[in-house]
C-alpha cells in the first residue's frame, strides 16, 4: 500500500527530450512527446526517480491535492493461493518486500493474481518500487517467476534487466572455495527456511 | 568536564532542511560534555587528520601509498575512471576524501601520462548527493569536466559471474582501467558484518539495482556481501582493475592512506583495523544501558555518527555485530523484512532494537533513506515542521511522521525527552571529531566502562572475528 502524495512535473523549456526519465520511470508514466517529456498523472506514482536523474533539472515534485491511495488487498482472493506462491518465491506471505511503502509479499503475490504480469504493472497496483526503487526487485521477479510469468524488460529502457541468483542457487563448489571466509551460506538458508515456514500473524498491518 | 566538540555543521542539500532552520545544535545544551577517544582507549592509532597540516597531509599520505603501486599496465592513450562513493564526503566533513581522489589523478597522471582520468562518483540512495559533493569540492573543474554522479538506475551492463549474472553501471566500466578509491571507514556493520568490507563498493554504489536488490533480498543477512565479491573476482572487472586507494579511517581521525593491486590484502588490513577499532567502540555502546538518542548530522537517519558508530548500529549494539554466529543484528533490512502483520517478528529469536534507546530526539538528519522502521520501533520526536515535512515529501519516507512527534524547538524535545524516559543520559550523534558529544552521566558511565571492553575486545573478542573471517595475518604485517 502507499499513498501518493506527490506528481512529477516537468519544466518544457528545460526539457531536451533526452529520454532518461522514460527509461527509469519503474510504472512508465513518463515519456517524450514531441521531443517533451510527458507525465500520465493518473499512472505517476511520485518516486522521484526521473526528477532525480533528468539530466537538465527539468522536474520537480510537486504535492498532490488528492493523495492516491495504491494497495491490492487479499480479500476475496483464496488466501491459500497467495501464501503458495509466496512460498513457491521462498517468501514468507508477511515479509516485508520494499522498505520504502512496507510492502509485503502477500500484496504483490494478490497482484499478480490480479492479473499484474510486469514488475511495472506490480509497482502501478502496489506501490512497490516507488520510494528508493532500488532494493525491491529481486523479490518482485521472484514472485512473477514463481507464478510462471517470464516478462521482459521495457524495451530501451533501465528500469531492470533479469532476475539474479537467490541463496538456494549458489554452487556448492561456490561455498566450499570460500568457506572460512566469514560467508554463512548454508546458515543463512537455515535461517531464511525457518523465516518462510513461520505461522502467519494474520489481523491488521501494523 | 570538558566543553562539547564542534559538530559538523548542517549542509545544504536538497536531502535536508535549510541549514538556517538548524537553529539549536543539541550539545549546545546545559549539562552536555564531551569525551576524547583516546581516554576512552588510549591505544587508538595516532591520526593525520584533524591536524596542523590539514588535507595537505592526505595528499601526502596518497602519494607515498601510491609509490608502490604498479601502474604500468596504464598506458598514455587508456582511459582511467577513478571509483568513487558518497560516504567518503561525510567522513570529516569530506575534503580528506576529495583531497585524495584529486591526488590519485594527479599521480596517475604523471606516472603514466594518461591524460583521460575520469572521476565516477556512486551513491546510496540519494542519487544527486555525488553531484552534489562534485560541486561543493570543485571536482568538476579538477577533473576537466570529466566527474559524474552515477547512480544504480542509470543504465546497466551485465557481468557474468560465479553465481550468475549480476549487472554494473555502465559508466562505471566505461574505461580501459578502474581505480577503485574508498575509506576503510566501517559504517553499516549491521549489512556487511565487516566481511569483505573493502569489495563492497562492487556490489552496491558500483552496481545496479539488480545486484543491490540480491544483497538486500536474495542472499541473506551473512551470504550478502558475496555479491560484491562475485562481481569484483569476474574476468570483466578484473580484466579493468588496476588498482585501489583508501583512505584508511578509524573512530578518531584519519590514520593514513594505503593503496594496493592487491584488493584482498587492502581488505584483510581494512578488517583487522574494523574490527579492533570500530569493535571497541561497538562493544563499548553496547554497554550502554539506558539513554536518549540526540540525532544531530547531514545525512540520513540511520547514517549519522557518534565516534565513527553510525545510528543503525548503535540500535543494535544490544548484539555483537562483529560476531557472526549471530544471524540477525536487531536492524537490517532482512530483520526489518521479518516482522510480520502485527508488528511482531516472524520468529521468537529475531532481536529486538536495541532497548537501551528509551527516546530519539531527531533534531538534524536527512531524508533519502528508508527510515520508518526505527520512528516505528524508537519513540522519536523530531525538531520542526519543516523537517517533518520534508520526511512527508519523501518517497522512502512516507511513514516515519506517521509514528514520530514533532517538537518545536531542540529545548522541548529534550526537555520532553527527560520527562517522559527519567534518564539523563544523553548520546549525541552529530560527527564530532575526535571525540563524542554526550551528556555528563554518561561521559561517567563510558569512562568507567572502556577499560574492561578494551581488554576484552583484545583478550577475547578481537581473536574471535578474525578468526570467523579468515584473515591472513601475514598480510597485516605490510
Ligand atoms: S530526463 Fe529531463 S531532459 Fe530528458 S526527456 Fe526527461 S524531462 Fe526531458
Ligand atoms: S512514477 Fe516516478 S519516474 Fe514515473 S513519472 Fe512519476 S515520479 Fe517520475
Amino acid at each position: 500500500m502507499k499513498v501518493v502524495n506527490l506528481l512529477a512535473v516537468v519544466e518544457a523549456e528545460k526539457c531536451k527530450g533526452c529520454r532518461t526519465c522514460e527509461r527509469v520511470c519503474p510504472v512508465l508514466a513518463i515519456k517524450v512527446v514531441n521531443r517533451k517529456a510527458v507525465v500520465d498523472a493518473a499512472r505517476c506514482r511520485g518516486c522521484a526517480a526521473c526528477e532525480q536523474r533528468c539530466p537538465d533539472y527539468a522536474i520537480t515534485m510537486a504535492k498532490r491535492d488528492e493523495p492516491v491511495v495504491v494497495a491490492v488487498s487479499t480479500e476475496g482472493l483464496d488466501y491459500a493461493q497467495v501464501v503458495d506462491l509466496c512460498r513457491r518465491a521462498r517468501l514468507h506471505p508477511e515479509q516485508i518486500v520494499c522498505y520504502c511503502t512496507a510492502t509485503r509479499a502477500e500484496e504483490v503475490a494478490a497482484a499478480i493474481l490480479r492479473g499484474a504480469r510486469s514488475p511495472e504493472e506490480v509497482s502501478f497496483m502496489t506501490g512497490a518500487r516507488t520510494g528508493c526503487k532500488v532494493e525491491c526487485i529481486q523479490p518482485i521477479l521472484r514472485l512473477l517467476e514463481a507464478a510462471g510469468v517470464t516478462p521482459a524488460p521495457p524495451k530501451g529502457g533501465w528500469q531492470w534487466y533479469g532476475r539474479t541468483p537467490t541463496v538456494w542457487e549458489i554452487p556448492e563448489g561456490v561455498k566450499q572455495k570460500y568457506t572460512g571466509r566469514g560467508f554463512y551460506f548454508d546458515e543463512d538458508i537455515k535461517l531464511l527456511n525457518r523465516v518462510i515456514e513461520a505461522p502467519l500473524q494474520g489481523g491488521s498491518d501494523s | 568536564m570538558r566543553p562539547p566538540i564542534p559538530p559538523i555543521p548542517p549542509r545544504k542539500s536538497q536531502y535536508g532542511i535549510d541549514p538556517s532552520l538548524v537553529k539549536k545544535r543539541v550539545c549546545e545544551l546545559p549539562g552536555m560534555t564531551s569525551v576524547l577517544l583516546k581516554d576512552l582507549f588510549p591505544d587508538l592509532p595516532e591520526v593525520i587528520y584533524p591536524g596542523g597540516e590539514g588535507v595537505a597531509a592526505v595528499r601526502r599520505a596518497t602519494e607515498e601509498a601510491l609509490r608502490k603501486v604498479d601502474m604500468s599496465r596504464i598506458k598514455p592513450e587508456h582511459s582511467v575512471n577513478i571509483l568513487a562513493s558518497h560516504h567518503g564526503f561525510t567522513l570529516l566533513g569530506g575534503e580528506p576524501y576529495a583531497e585524495m581522489l584529486k591526488t590519485i589523478k594527479d599521480v596517475v597522471e604523471a606516472r603514466t601520462g594518461c591524460k583521460n582520468i575520469r572521476l565516477r562518483a556512486g551513491v546510496g540512495l540519494r542519487f544527486r548527493e555525488t553531484e552534489e559533493y562534485i560541486k561543493r569540492f570543485g571536482l568538476d573543474e579538477y577533473f576537466h569536466g570529466k566527474a559524474a554522479g552515477v547512480a544504480p538506475i542509470d543504465e546497466g551492463i551485465p557481468i557474468e559471474t560465479e553465481i550468475g549474472t549480476l549487472y554494473g553501471i555502465k559508466k562505471v566500466y566505461d574505461a580501459d582501467w578502474i581505480i577503485h578509491a574508498h575509506n576503510s571507514d566501517v559504517r553499516e556493520v549491521h549489512f556487511h558484518r565487516q566481511v569483505d568490507r573493502a569489495v563492497k563498493p562492487f556490489g552496491m554504489s558500483y552496481a545496479r539495482i539488480e545486484t543491490r536488490s540480491t544483497y538486500h533480498q536474495n542472499l541473506g543477512p551473512r551470504a550478502a556481501n558475496f555479491t560484491a565479491r562475485a562481481i569484483f573476482d569476474s574476468p570483466f572487472v578484473q580484466s579493468k582493475f588496476a588498482f585501489a586507494c583508501f583512505l584508511m579511517v578509524a573512530p578518531n581521525g584519519i590514520m593514513g592512506v594505503d593503496a594496493d593491486n592487491d584488493l584482498y590484502a587492502l581488505n584483510d588490513r581494512v578488517t583487522y583495523l574494523g574490527c579492533r577499532y570500530y569493535g571497541k567502540m561497538m562493544t563499548l555502546f553496547g554497554e550502554i544501558d539506558e539513554c536518549i538518542v540526540a540525532l544531530d548530522f547531514p545525512c540520513p537517519v540511520v547514517y549519522v555518527f557518534s565516534a565513527g558508530v553510525i545510528y543503525a548500529n548503535f540500535a543494535g549494539a544490544n548484539t555483537d555485530l562483529y560476531d557472526l554466529d549471530n544471524p540477525l543484528p536487531g536492524y537490517t533490512w532482512y530483520t526489518e523484512a521479518f516482522y510480520g502483520k502485527r508488528g511482531r517478528p516472524l520468529l521468537d529469536d529475531v532481536p529486538p532494537l536495541n532497548p537501551a534507546i528509551k527516546m530519539c530526539v531527531h533534531n538534524y538528519a536527512w531524508t533519502g533513506y528508508p527510515s520508518a522502521f526505527f520512528s516505528e520501533h524508537i519513540p522519536t520526536v523530531v525538531v520542526g515542521w519543516e523537517q517533518a515535512e520534508l520526511f512527508n515529501r519523501d518517497p522512502q519516507n512516507l511513514n516515519y511522521m506517521k509514528h514520530a512527534v514533532v517538537a518545536e524547538t531542540t529545548e522541548a524535545a529534550m526537555e520532553f525527552a527527560y520527562k517522559v524516559t527519567g534518564t539523563r543520559k544523553v548520546l549525541i550523534f552529530d560527527g564530532a571529531i575526535g571525540g563524542i558529544n554526550l551528556s555528563e552521566p554518561l561521559a561517567e558511565f563510558l569512562l568507567k566502562k572502556a577499560p574492561a571492553v578494551s581488554e576484552r575486545v583484545e583478550n577475547e573478542l578481537l581473536p574471535k572475528w578474525l578468526r570467523q573471517r579468515g584473515v591472513d595475518l601475514s598480510h597485516l604485517k605490510q
